[in-house]
């Protein structure tokens, strides 16, 4: 190598733990130049602090709703990490509102927050087992070598395993399966450009869907059946305990729906994209050797198998008594325990952002609620709504759905949940609406986020194959927020007036 | 997995060159599991690790002292980077920087920047953990597969040869499996091309960051317009206006170029610094052989004269770099317009700039050189 060269080489390879913090061009007017939302944000938050309090909302009501309005403008412009954010909650409601710090702290620890946190850690422990060759080989032995037919498998697999593992655990196992299935077919993207599409979405469709079916689907679900306990149950109240979701509940309201989008998605994948191979013979029985080469089954494999069992049996008949949260973090123990992971790759592998995120975004809520700002909001909402005639039944659930669907595109939805489930809930009060039905709407609808790349971690994670253009998430997300927001609709009026709505 | 910060440099010399050139490319770079399928790893590292050398990490107090802390560049090879997305406009690119870049003096490197994985996005799970399992599949990530067709298209145009030395460099990225990764190829002529592939918080960043540390003499960035066919690492119209922007050496944006409608020289009347612009062009324009002519517009009939002298003191400059202009103009109009319509003709319009207008004072920028960059629908070189 040239010394030339090479000096350039180690300069800049010399550079790399350097980038991830600060590009070398820089100085103080780019610095203000790229953290714009951050300083837009807080001036608009310090404008609508200063602004004499409307009719309903008292001074402590108006600077939690400055802080949410501060905390959205940042969940969705990003010009500060997201982490940062749930900081600057914890600092607002010390400083601001003058909540005792203790107070702060322990607000944002709860079931719901221990169940993120857990799941989490059990998504790293199940990717580790790399049980993915197994389930790849399981599908092509099921479905044969059509196109069709191997995007149904991974649909179904993929919303099966999604439901209860979480999706963005299934969308890492199953990404590798898709991608090697296009490759095999062909080495030049352009002529699977179809194909592609239709298999990395019938991961992420498949997991999108399927995350509403059972509480361990999504931090969204554990989210609202936190705000759920938090703002309707009452322990001297036995009526109140209606408001107490256990798994199985939340599984008879929601599964059914997830079931039912299941073939509408392959059916839109296919329409959509059309495969420019109606069969796949040849990358099949490639991947069918490779995976071959692995050899049967071990004891480990048998072993992970079997303590998720566990933990799936623990969320169904436990959940109730011991709490979503505790039952995830007992499989984290147990994978850790059993030698099945090591301490390092969880601790690499989640990033505990995230759960600080929630945590914070769950105290804000609270906070929402206590101080009536959430009341306000949704009685503004309504009041916005009753001359378009959305004052209650299905016009003002189809209008939570859109509105939910509309934020949840924005930002995780789990955050959207956290931020937009106080609001809602206290609409179904405001309009004499059921809060379960509505609750499970609101969460429902935060994962119609197949507009855009960021909109549920399954896309994100089948964006990052290279394979997709974030103008495909548009091209085919309309179409499946129009089945799942018409299918939702249907079950909420027919279905779950038969369970007892 | 978490890795500290550190560098690894490993050379093999192929027998036929091109396994050595392509397996590095096809699995996981970093030398850290030796297999089947990684390049030359078993090779210690033969020379001391980049990380450790303090001009590399020495951290300045303003941006001129960052760049004052970089090292000197090469004195007399010719050095061209090409910023590739996976698009056809960026290898169109890439085949005019072959153009420019022939001569046995000249160095070429492909830059693929890969935007930091978002963490937040995928609801906890570290995307690395994503990619890590994509690894163990033995599968490419999307850079890669572009950087390899760039390769490929050298080699057909003859640029890289089967003989060519590969030799293979990386840097750990705390948090991510694939960390910087390079592929040299040396040619016995002393020649070389680089495969870069890097991560940064954006593409834009991570090219400004090759821009100023590699310190180039030309840099090629591919507006590319067409989206559906680059990978995450898109480099939009926005993108490369910006690196033309920020960067504080000569950058040609190239759109929709044809190769052989010569260079257009654009010369302000008031001569100065588009002078020495016109000098720099003159020598990218002579390595290709590319006709170079020269305009000057004069806002009013009365700025003729002074238009008309800078295009003679122009002249002057660039035959003193040996070459001579196909052709002269003197315009009257408003500048940038008249630019922008003189220059539908060529295939690229140069002007120059002299300081780089970062953060809000783009703002404020009125700037002939960058309102033609953002109006024009052909190339545009800036020089400095």
């Amino acid at each position: 190598m040239h010394p030339t060269v090479r000096a350039r080489l180690d300069r800049s390879l010399g550079h790399a733990a350097q980038r991830r913090r600060a590009p070398v061009v820089r100085g103080f007017g780019s610095f203000l130049w790229e953290k714009k939302w951050f300083f837009i944000a807080l001036a608009v938050g310090a404008l609508l602090m200063h602004l004499p309090p409307p009719e309903g909302l008292d001074q402590r009501g108006l600077i939690v709703l400055s802080m949410s309005v501060v905390a959205i403008i940042l969940f969705v412009m990003e010009p500060v990490p997201l982490p940062t954010v749930a900081l600057m909650i914890v600092l607002g409601q010390v400083v601001l509102l003058g909540i005792d710090s203790s107070s702060v702290a322990r607000s944002l620890m709860s079931d719901s927050v221990l169940f993120i946190m857990g799941s989490l850690m059990l998504a790293v422990a199940i990717v580790k087992q790399k049980l993915d060759k197994r389930i790849a080989y399981w599908i092509v032995q099921v479905t044969g070598t059509k196109t069709a037919n191997v995007c149904i498998g991974i649909s179904v697999v993929s919303g099966v395993l999604a439901s209860f593992i979480g999706e963005h655990t299934v969308a890492a196992m199953m990404l590798p399966v898709a991608i090697t299935l296009i490759s095999l077919t062909s080495e030049d993207v352009k002529k699977v450009r179809g194909l592609a599409a239709v298999l990395l979405f019938s991961i992420s469709y498949g997991c999108s869907i399927a995350g509403i079916g059972t509480p361990s689907g999504g931090a969204r679900n554990a989210i609202m059946i936190g705000y759920w306990k938090e703002f309707f149950y009452d322990p001297t109240n036995p009526e109140t305990a209606k408001y107490i979701i256990d798994y199985l509940t939340w599984m008879l309201y929601c599964y059914p729906i997830f079931l039912i989008q299941l073939p509408f998605v392959t059916l839109i994948l296919l329409y959509t994209f059309k495969p420019e191979r109606k069969d796949i013979s040849r990358a099949v029985v490639k991947l069918r050797k490779q995976i071959r080469a692995d050899g049967p089954m071990k004891s480990a494999d048998w072993v992970s198998i079997a303590t998720f069992t566990c933990v799936l049996i623990g969320w169904l008949g436990f959940s109730d008594t011991l709490g979503l949260g505790t039952v995830a973090i007992f499989g984290a123990v147990a994978f850790l325990v059993i030698g099945l992971v090591r301490w390092e790759d969880v601790n690499s592998g989640v990033n505990w952002g995230v759960v600080l995120l929630y945590a914070a975004a769950i105290s804000l809520g609270v906070q929402m609620k206590d101080s009536g700002a959430a009341l306000w909001v949704a009685n503004s909402f309504l009041n916005f709504l009753e001359p378009l005639g959305v004052d209650g039944g299905l016009p003002l659930w189809t209008a939570i759905s859109v509105l939910t669907t509309g934020v949840t595109n924005t930002m995780s939805n789990g955050a959207a949940v956290a931020v937009l489930g106080p609001i809602t809930l206290k609409m179904a009060i405001a309009s004499g609406e059921s809060p379960i039905l509505i609750g499970f709407i609101t969460a429902i609808s935060s994962a119609f986020a197949y507009l855009t790349v960021i909109g549920t971690p399954a896309c994100t994670i089948v964006y990052a194959s290279g394979y997709l253009k974030t103008t495909d998430f548009l091209v085919v997300g309309y179409r499946m927020v129009i089945m799942s927001t018409i299918l939702l609709i249907i079950s909420a009026s027919l279905y779950w007036p038969l369970i007892g709505v | 997995m978490a890795r500290k910060p550190g560098t690894k440099t490993q050379a093999k010399r192929s027998a036929t060159g091109r396994p050595a050139a392509k397996k590095p490319a096809a699995g996981k770079p970093a030398a850290k599991k030796p297999a089947a399928g990684k390049p030359a790893a078993k090779k210690p590292a033969a020379r001391k690790p980049a990380a450790k050398k303090p001009a590399a990490r020495k951290p300045a107090g303003g941006k001129t002292g960052r760049l004052k802390s970089v090292a000197g560049k090469a004195a007399s090879r010719f050095s061209i980077l090409v910023c590739i997305d996976g698009s056809e406009a960026s290898y169109r690119a890439l085949r005019y920087a072959v153009r420019i870049g022939s001569g046995t003096d000249a160095d070429l490197t492909l830059l693929y920047v890969r935007p930091i994985d978002q963490g937040m996005r995928t609801g906890g799970l570290q995307i690395s953990v994503v990619r890590e399992n994509l690894l163990d599949w033995g599968l490419e990530l999307p850079g890669m597969r572009s950087l390899k067709k760039g390769r490929e298209l050298l080699a057909e145009i003859g640029w890289l040869d089967k003989d060519w030395e590969a030799e293979f460099a990386h840097a750990d990225v705390t948090g991510d499996p694939l960390g910087d990764n390079a592929i040299v190829y040396s040619s016995p002529g002393g020649r070389s091309v680089v495969l870069r592939l890097l991560v940064a918080p954006s593409v834009a960043y991570g090219i400004l960051d090759e821009c100023e540390l590699g310190q180039f003499d030309l840099v090629v960035a591919a507006a590319s317009a067409n989206e559906e066919e680059a990978g995450p690492g898109f480099i939009s119209s926005e993108v490369a206006a910006r690196i033309a922007r920020e960067h504080s050496g000569t950058v040609l944006v190239t759109r929709e170029l044809e190769e052989s409608h010569g260079h257009l020289v654009c010369i302000s009347p008031l001569g100065g610094g588009s002078l020495r612009g016109a000098q720099k062009d003159a020598e990218i324009a002579s390595r290709c052989a590319c006709p170079v002519y020269l305009l000057s517009v004069a806002k009013t009939k009365a700025g003729v004269k002074g238009a008309e002298k800078a295009v003679a003191a122009a002249r002057v400059a660039i035959e003193k770099v040996g070459v001579r202009p196909s052709g002269e103009k003197v315009l009257v109009g408003d500048p940038v317009s008249t630019i922008v319509e003189e220059g539908k003709g060529y295939s690229v319009i140069v002007l120059s700039r002299y300081r780089r207008r970062t953060g809000w004072r783009q703002i404020f920028s009125n700037s002939i050189a960058f309102k033609v960059l953002a109006r024009a629908d052909n190339s545009v070189m800036i020089t400095r």
